[in-house]
C-alpha cells in the first residue's frame, strides 16, 4: 500500500517524490483555504452561542467576515512611525497561516506533516508579534496588556509544550501527523489522556477566552496590545486570531482524539472540522458563564496545569 | 444619648463658644458657634461623640443677614439626631476641621470654590467643583453671581495633579474610560502591576444645580431639577428635597403621600441593585450576569413607566405629596412583576457564592476596614459591607418606614463581595417592603394643599437611603417662593473620597471593580458644590502614603 505508515512511499523514486511534493502543496493550500475561509465562521458560530447564553439574539453568523471586510476598508491610521508597529499585524497573520498549512487537519493521512518544534516555533512568533506591535504603540494600555500578554504566555505555552511532547514521546517522532497514526493504531492510553487534558485547559487561555482574556481585557485595560490598532490592521489581527482559534482546536481534536478515523482525504476534514466545532462549542460555553481571572490567578493556575502536563510526560516516559 | 444630654455636653465644654441652639424640629439641632471654635467643637462631635460627619455648606446670607454663613453637619445614626453646627463670617476664613474630621475633605475645599471662604489649614486646598479655566476670585454661589454669567476662560489651564513617586508609571483612569458611564480622571501610580497611589480629578459634569434652585426656581420646580441629579435615583433627591422643605415648613404630608413615596423608593432600589449587579459584572468581564441581570430588571422599568409615565424622572413629587396616586387596580401587575424579578434574582444571586471565579474576583479585594469606613464617613453598601450598620430609613425615619417593617443588611467581610451580598440582600427587602406598603396602603388625599407663602429663614434637613447610600438635602427658605440655600449631598461623594484608601496596594485589575462596588454615581456627586476635596480627599490618603513611600525610598 503506497502512503501507509510514518514512513510514506518508497523515497528515492522520483514520481513518489513528485507526488509527495504535489500532495504536500495541495494539502497545505487545502488548508490555507479552510483557515482563511472558514475561520471567521467559527467565531460567528461562538458569538451566537454567546448570544443564546445571555438571551439575546446576537449578531448574524457571518458577522466577522462583515467585521473584516469593513475594517479593510478604512483608514490606515498609525500613532508612531515605528516600523515594528507597522509590520507586527502582517508578521502575526503570516505565522499564523504559515502554522495553518503544516497543521494536520485530517487532510494529511500518512503524509509527513506539522513538526511539533516548528510549529511550537511559529506559534510563539505569532504572540511574540503581538506583544511587540503592542510595545511598539507607545501607549500605557497596551504596556499593561502586552506584559499580560508575555506572562499569560510564559504560563500557558508550556503546557501545550509538554503536552505534544508527551505525544512525541509515545510516537517516537516529532512530527503530528506520527501521533496520529500512532494515536488510531494504538487507540486512547493514560498518558495522552492526561495531556490532552493538560491542552484543552491551556486552550482557553491560548484563545483568549473567559476566564483568561486578561492580556485583552476590554473593561480594564480598554483592549491591551490592541488598543491602538484600527482599521486594516485590527482586520489582520482579527484573521489572525480566528484563526489560530481553529488551527488549536485542529491540533487538539487531531493529535489528541482522532477518533472517529477516516483514512479518506475530504471526509476526515470534514469529521476533523465537526469535531473542531463541537470543542470550540464547549469553549464558548465556558467563555460564557465565567468571569476574568486577574494575572496572578491565572498564573497560579497554570503553574498547577502545567504539573498535570508534567504527569502526562512522566506516565509517557515510563510507557503507559 | 438624648438630644438635651448632647447639648448639655457641648454647652459644658465649650461653654461661651456655644452661642445658640434652636431646635425647629424634634431631633434636629441648629448650633451656632463662634468661627474659632469650630475646629474643637467639630473635633469632639466626631471623635468623642462619635458622630458621623455628614457634608458641610457655605451659604451667602449676605442680602438678608449680612454675612456668610459656614456649617458642617453631623448625624448620631443611633440615637437619631441631627447637629448642624453653623458659624457666621464676614471675613470669608474659618478653620479647617479636616485635620480632625478627614471626611471634611470635599466639603471644605468646595464651599472654597463656590462661595469663597478659605478652610484655612486644609491639607490639600486644590480646586475642587469649578473647572481648571474658571478664574480665581469668583465664586459662584455668591448672592452677587447672576446664575447665567459665564465668566471669560483662564488660557492654559489644566488639572494640578501630584507628581507620581519615584519608580512609578502613570496609568490614567479616565476622562473617557469603559468602565465609567460619567467622566472623571482617575490618575493610579503604579508598581508594575501594583497601585501605589492615586490622584483624583472630578467634577466634569458638574452642572450648578444649587445655583439654580437659589435663583430662579420656585420650590414646586425645584423637585423636577433634582430628580434629574442622578441618572438613576432621581426619585431618592426629589423626595428628600421636598421633605425637607416640609419639615422647614411644617407641612403634614398625607399618609398615603408618604406610603406611595416608600412604595417608589423602593421600586427605585430594585432597579437600581439590579443594574449595578449587571455593571459589577461586566466590569469583571462576566458580561453573561450584565445581560441575564438588565433583562430580568426591564420589567421594572416598564411597570415604572406604568405608573408614572416615566422609566426614570418619575415627575411624581411635589411639596406636600405626590402628583399622582398607585390605584387599586395597578397593584396585581406590581405584585406579578415583582414576584417574577424576585424569582429570577434569587436563581442569579443564588449562583454568586458557589461560583469560584467570580469568588475569586470579589473576595479580600477593594477592603475597606471598620475603622476606615467610620474615619471616612462612607454610607450605604459600602458601609453596611464593613459592618457599619447605617440605615437612614431606621436611623432617622422618613415617608412610611416607621411602619413598615424590614431588615437592614450588613455585612463584616469589608470587601467587595460583602458590598455584593448586602446590595442583594436589599433588593429582596425592597420587593418584601413594597408588598407590605402595596397591603397596608392606607386610602385619603395624596396631597396636601399648602395654602400659605412658606415663611423666609425657615430651616429643614432631610436623609434619605439612595441605592447607594444616604442622601442629605438641607433648605433654607427664603423669599419669592424660593429657598434661599439649597445644599445637596449624593452617598457618592462621601464614598468617592474613601477610594484611594480601598486601592492601595490592589492591582490594576482591581481597581475598576472596586470603583465599581461603591456603585459610584458620577452625576450625583459632581452636583455637589462644596469645596469639598473632593479630589483631596482621594488624595489627602495617597498623600500621606506617597510622603511615606517617598521616606522610604
Amino acid at each position: 500500500m503506497r502512503n501507509a505508515g510514518s514512513g510514506g512511499p518508497e523515497t528515492g523514486s522520483p514520481e513518489s517524490e513528485m507526488e509527495e511534493a504535489v500532495s504536500a502543496v495541495a494539502i497545505a493550500a487545502v488548508n490555507l483555504g479552510v483557515v482563511i475561509a472558514l475561520a471567521p465562521l467559527f467565531e460567528g458560530i461562538l458569538r451566537k452561542l454567546k448570544a443564546v447564553i445571555h438571551s439575546r439574539k446576537g449578531p448574524p453568523v457571518v458577522q466577522p467576515y462583515y467585521d473584516i471586510f469593513k475594517l479593510l476598508g478604512k483608514e490606515d491610521l498609525k500613532p508612531t512611525p515605528s516600523l515594528i508597529f507597522a509590520v507586527a499585524p502582517v508578521v502575526t497573520l503570516a505565522a499564523v497561516l504559515v502554522v495553518a498549512a503544516m497543521t494536520p487537519m485530517g487532510a494529511g493521512a500518512g503524509l509527513p506533516m506539522g513538526d511539533a518544534i516548528v510549529w511550537i516555533y511559529l506559534v510563539s512568533i505569532a504572540a511574540v508579534a503581538t506583544i511587540l506591535g503592542a510595545f511598539a504603540s507607545q501607549n500605557p494600555y497596551a504596556y499593561v496588556g502586552s506584559s499580560r500578554e508575555v506572562m499569560m504566555l510564559l504560563t500557558a505555552e508550556p503546557v501545550v509544550v509538554i503536552a505534544l511532547i508527551a505525544a512525541a514521546v509515545k510516537a517516537k517522532s516529532l512530527m503530528m501527523s506520527d501521533m496520529i497514526t500512532f494515536q488510531v493504531r494504538n487507540g486512547p492510553s493514560i498518558s495522552l489522556v492526561f495531556a490532552g487534558f493538560a491542552f484543552f485547559l491551556a486552550l482557553q487561555a491560548q484563545l483568549a477566552k473567559l476566564p483568561f482574556d486578561i492580556a485583552e481585557a476590554e473593561t480594564e485595560i480598554m483592549g491591551g496590545p490592541f488598543i491602538e490598532q484600527s482599521g486594516p490592521r485590527l482586520a489582520l489581527y482579527k484573521l489572525a486570531h480566528y484563526g489560530k482559534q481553529l488551527i488549536f482546536a485542529s491540533v487538539l481534536v487531531s493529535v489528541f482524539v482522532p477518533w472517529p478515523h477516516v483514512p479518506v482525504f475530504p471526509a476526515n476534514l470534514i469529521v476533523t472540522l465537526g469535531k473542531v466545532l463541537v470543542l470550540l462549542l464547549l469553549v464558548g460555553v465556558i467563555d460564557a458563564v465565567n468571569p476574568r481571572l486577574r494575572i496572578d490567578q491565572s498564573m497560579t493556575y497554570f503553574s498547577r496545569v502545567a504539573l498535570l502536563a508534567l504527569v502526562a510526560l512522566a506516565f509517557a516516559v515510563v510507557g503507559v | 444619648m438624648t438630644g438635651q444630654e448632647l447639648i448639655d455636653r457641648l454647652r459644658s465644654k465649650f461653654k461661651q463658644a456655644v452661642e445658640g441652639v434652636r431646635e425647629p424640629v424634634a431631633g434636629k439641632f441648629y448650633v451656632t458657634a463662634s468661627r474659632s471654635s469650630l475646629d474643637r467643637i467639630s473635633d469632639f462631635l466626631v471623635n468623642t461623640l462619635g458622630a458621623r460627619y455628614v457634608v458641610g455648606a457655605g451659604s451667602d446670607l449676605r442680602p438678608r443677614k449680612g454675612y456668610f454663613e459656614v456649617a458642617h453637619f453631623f448625624s448620631f445614626d443611633g440615637d437619631k439626631l441631627f447637629l448642624a453646627l453653623q458659624t457666621s463670617v464676614t471675613n470669608p476664613k474659618v478653620p479647617s476641621i479636616t485635620p480632625t474630621v478627614p471626611a471634611a475633605n470635599w466639603a471644605e475645599r468646595e464651599f472654597r470654590d463656590v462661595v469663597g471662604v478659605v478652610p484655612t489649614g486644609h491639607p490639600d486646598p486644590r480646586r475642587l467643583v469649578l473647572s481648571d479655566d474658571w478664574p480665581e476670585g469668583v465664586y459662584p454661589l455668591r448672592k452677587d453671581f447672576p446664575y447665567d454669567f459665564k465668566p471669560p476662560s483662564e488660557p492654559a489651564a489644566a488639572p494640578k495633579f501630584t507628581e507620581p513617586p519615584d519608580g512609578t508609571t502613570v496609568i490614567p483612569i479616565g476622562p473617557f474610560y469603559p468602565v465609567l458611564e460619567e467622566p472623571c480622571q482617575l490618575r493610579l501610580f503604579v508598581d508594575g502591576e501594583r497601585v501605589v497611589g492615586c490622584d483624583y480629578r472630578g467634577f466634569y459634569n458638574h452642572r450648578g444645580i444649587e445655583k439654580l434652585g437659589d435663583s430662579v426656581l420656585t420650590y414646586n420646580q425645584i423637585p423636577f431639577i433634582a430628580e434629574r441629579i442622578c441618572g438613576i435615583c432621581g426619585f431618592v433627591h426629589s423626595c428628600c428635597y421636598c421633605q425637607a422643605v416640609e419639615e422647614a415648613a411644617g407641612i403634614d404630608v398625607p399618609i398615603r403621600a408618604k406610603y406611595i413615596r416608600s412604595t417608589m423608593l423602593e421600586l427605585e432600589r430594585v432597579h437600581s441593585h439590579l443594574l449595578w449587579l449587571g455593571i459589577a459584572g461586566h466590569i469583571i468581564g462576566f458580561d453573561t450576569v450584565l445581560m441575564q441581570s438588565w433583562r430580568i430588571r426591564e420589567p421594572v422599568m416598564w411597570l415604572c413607566e406604568k405608573i408614572t409615565g416615566n422609566r426614570k424622572n418619575y415627575g411624581m413629587n411635589l411639596i406636600g405629596g405626590v402628583r399622582r396616586d398607585i390605584p387599586k387596580e395597578v397593584h396585581p401587575e406590581i405584585l406579578g412583576v415583582l414576584g417574577r424579578i424576585e424569582a429570577e434574582s434569587k436563581a442569579l444571586v443564588a449562583a454568586i457564592p458557589g461560583d469560584t471565579t467570580l469568588v475569586m474576583r470579589l473576595k479580600g479585594v477593594g477592603v475597606l476596614t471598620e475603622e476606615d469606613a467610620r474615619r471616612l464617613a462612607v454610607v450605604g453598601p459600602t458601609a453596611r459591607g464593613s459592618n457599619v450598620p447605617i440605615d437612614c430609613r431606621k436611623d432617622h425615619p422618613y415617608a412610611a418606614y416607621d411602619q413598615l417593617d424590614f431588615k437592614v443588611a450588613v455585612y463584616s467581610g469589608c470587601d467587595i463581595l460583602a458590598r455584593t451580598l448586602v446590595r442583594m440582600d436589599e433588593l429582596f427587602e425592597a420587593i418584601k417592603i413594597i408588598r407590605q406598603a402595596l397591603a397596608e396602603m392606607p386610602g385619603g388625599p395624596v396631597q396636601a394643599e399648602v395654602k400659605e407663602e412658606i415663611p423666609a429663614g425657615l430651616e429643614g434637613i432631610c436623609t434619605v437611603e439612595a441605592p447607594r447610600g444616604e442622601c442629605f438635602h438641607y433648605v433654607l427658605t427664603g423669599e419669592d417662593n424660593k429657598p434661599e440655600r439649597w445644599r445637596v449631598r449624593a452617598p457618592t461623594y462621601a464614598n468617592l473620597q474613601a477610594l484611594p484608601t480601598a486601592i492601595q496596594d490592589e492591582t490594576i485589575a482591581d481597581v475598576p471593580i472596586t470603583l465599581g462596588s461603591m456603585d459610584p454615581c458620577f452625576s450625583c456627586t459632581e452636583r455637589v458644590q462644596v469645596a469639598d476635596v473632593r479630589t483631596g480627599g482621594v488624595k489627602v490618603m495617597s498623600h500621606e502614603e506617597l510622603l511615606a513611600l517617598s521616606r522610604r525610598r
